[in-house]
């Protein structure tokens, strides 16, 4: 393939990972803006969503979309109710102590992580996408004779792909209609901006952060699902989309979902153009790379704002 | 109305609160007066729930609230305006006294009659909190408070760092409140307000509260107002 398609072809890969690491980003963030946690073990949700999505799609046959139907609805909500009794049982016992929280979720990882390998085992899990259909995707280049339409050998996505990113700008939206928009949003707006004077406007705080935490997972699960089809399931598949998440939340500024949007944008196209050219390490050394001089220039990250 | 009943109240491991009790009674404006570092904040926030108390408890009518959560506090009639005004600084002034009404069911015609006291919120209602001048600060948080209709108002230093018109516009709102049979507890430095508005004054000296005294007695011993305040 010549270079325009080729990197067309990484581009739209890139944009793929975007999309999904958005949502993830996204999650990951609001649990830290509104309760000041910062989640360590927020790739095992994720990897939960997608190894429930598997089982749900297992136990249910016929046409796959009804399995994978099934999984989008009920994987975050058995991972949101895990994560807001996570929240109920550990991080509310310890206070919501930052530094303790952190430890705590290390503690929640493993534990995540070695009881889905007990239960589910180590093999890598496929789910089948509901529609997958290939689509050649044209090219147009400026030849003799003016612009010309032509259909490079190799250059093409499938619906399912395309359906991701659609999916994910519309989970995105919806959440920012729910914060912005919603008598809930503002609830927990409140209760991220002053947690004293929400609990003496009558706001139940700890239900408050059992629901974001909750809601915080269920997106990452959300995610997974969305990528199941995509790449398998498997019980480690949780460490990558953390790291990533976490670089993506540095360099968008913690709790700012705006800026943690952006950032997964230009991270998540990144490492899909960089994986397709050179080398997926690579990709990771230099958005590695990138969040030690946002650290070092721009701690409070390129669209936080700094705190006094 | 609200009874303190030798409530003893640490942060960490160091005690702030010894023995204090007072009351609050029905329609009345009781003031707390004391020092820098007294305990009085320390005192409202133990009546909020924001602070778990060592010993004692704290009456308000029939229930006890200090084993009620922080979040059942409000519903129980008590709105607080603490120091430094806590507002919600990146919501707006409607946002703000959206949280208030919301405790009592998100009522239109009591969000009406608090803009009405405070003209100048009206005028201001899509603006961030945080842009807000001091004195429109402090009408805010006193705008959210009575949002939520109380019959218990603590304020705690609502005239510091204001001009004079403003402070006159805040007594008035105060004794308004007192007029229609709100209870306020409230925190000031300033001894001619306390004078001009009050009716009781507890005072809090070194974490303890050694006195209680009705205004009359102190009209003509200002005195001893400055000593507890440490003026001379
Ligand atoms: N979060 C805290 N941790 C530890 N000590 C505290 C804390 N808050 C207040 N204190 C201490 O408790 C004591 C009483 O403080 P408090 O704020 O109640 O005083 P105050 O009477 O309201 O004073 P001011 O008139 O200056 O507002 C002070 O010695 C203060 O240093
Ligand atoms: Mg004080």
């Amino acid at each position: 393939m010549e270079f325009g398609p080729h990197l067309f072809l990484a581009t739209l890969e890139g944009a793929i990972g975007a999309a999904v690491l958005a949502l993830m980003a996204v999650g990951l963030s609001i649990v830290f803006g509104i309760m000041r946690v910062v989640n360590v073990a927020h790739g095992e949700f994720y990897m939960l969503g997608a190894v429930i999505a598997w089982w749900i799609t297992s136990l249910i046959g016929g046409h796959p979309a009804y399995g994978f139907l099934a999984a989008l609805i009920v994987a975050p909500l058995i991972v949101g109710l895990i994560a807001a009794l996570a929240d109920h049982l550990v991080l509310r016992r310890i206070n919501y102590d930052p530094e303790r929280t952190i430890v705590a979720t290390i503690g929640l990882l493993y534990v995540l992580q070695q009881l889905t390998l007990m239960t589910f085992g180590a093999d890598a899990r496929p789910v089948e996408a509901p529609f997958n259909k290939r689509l050649a995707l044209p090219w147009f280049e400026n030849g003799a004779d003016g612009l010309a339409m032509y259909w490079p050998w190799g250059l093409s996505t499938t619906t399912y792909k395309l359906a991701v990113i659609v999916a994910a700008i519309v989970v995105l939206v919806a959440l920012w209609l729910l914060m912005t928009k919603t008598r809930a949003g503002l609830i927990m707006r409140a209760t991220q901006l002053n947690r004293d004077m929400a609990l003496a406007h009558g706001i139940p705080v700890e239900k408050v952060y059992a629901l974001v935490f909750g809601l915080g997972a269920a997106i990452a699960a959300l995610a997974a699902v969305l990528v199941v089809p995509i790449q398998q399931a498997h019980y480690l598949m949780g460490g990558d989309p953390l790291l990533l998440s976490f670089i993506v939340v540095i360099i968008g500024g913690l709790g700012s979902i705006p800026g943690t949007i952006v950032a997964a944008i230009l991270i998540g196209m990144s490492d899909g153009i960089i994986s397709v050219f050179f080398s997926p390490t690579l990709a990771k050394i230099l958005a590695t790379l990138l969040v030690a001089f946002v650290l070092i220039f721009r701690p409070q990250g390129l669209f936080g704002k700094r705190i006094s | 109305m609200l009874n303190l009943n030798n409530i003893e109240v640490a942060y960490d491991n160091v005690q702030v609160l010894f023995d204090v009790s007072f009351d609050v009674k029905a329609g009345e404006i009781m003031c707390l007066l004391g020092r820098n570092g007294a305990g009085k904040t320390t005192a409202l926030k133990s009546i909020m729930g924001l602070l778990p108390l060592k010993s004692g408890s704290i009456q308000c009518e029939d229930n006890t609230l200090s084993t009620l959560s922080a979040y059942e506090i409000p519903k129980q009639g008590i709105a607080y305006v603490p120091q430094g005004r806590g507002l919600f600084s990146e919501l707006t002034v409607a946002q703000n006294i959206e949280i208030g009404l919301m405790v009592k069911g998100s009522n239109p015609a009591v969000r009406e009659h608090v803009l009405d006291m405070f003209p100048r919120l009206r005028e201001r209602l899509k603006q961030r909190a945080e842009t807000l001048s001091g004195g429109e600060q402090q009408m805010l948080a006193m705008a959210r408070a009575l949002s939520m209709e109380p019959k218990l108002l603590l304020l705690d230093e609502p005239t510091e760092g204001l001009q004079p018109s403003i402070i006159a516009l805040i007594k008035d709102v105060i004794v308004k409140l007192k007029n229609e049979g709100v209870a306020v507890l409230l925190v000031e430095h300033h001894i001619d307000t306390v004078l001009s508005i009050a009716d009781r004054v507890a005072f809090i000296e070194n974490g303890r509260c050694p006195e209680i005294s009705d205004i009359a007695n102190l009209q003509n011993n200002q005195a001893k107002i400055r000593g507890y305040l440490g003026i001379s």
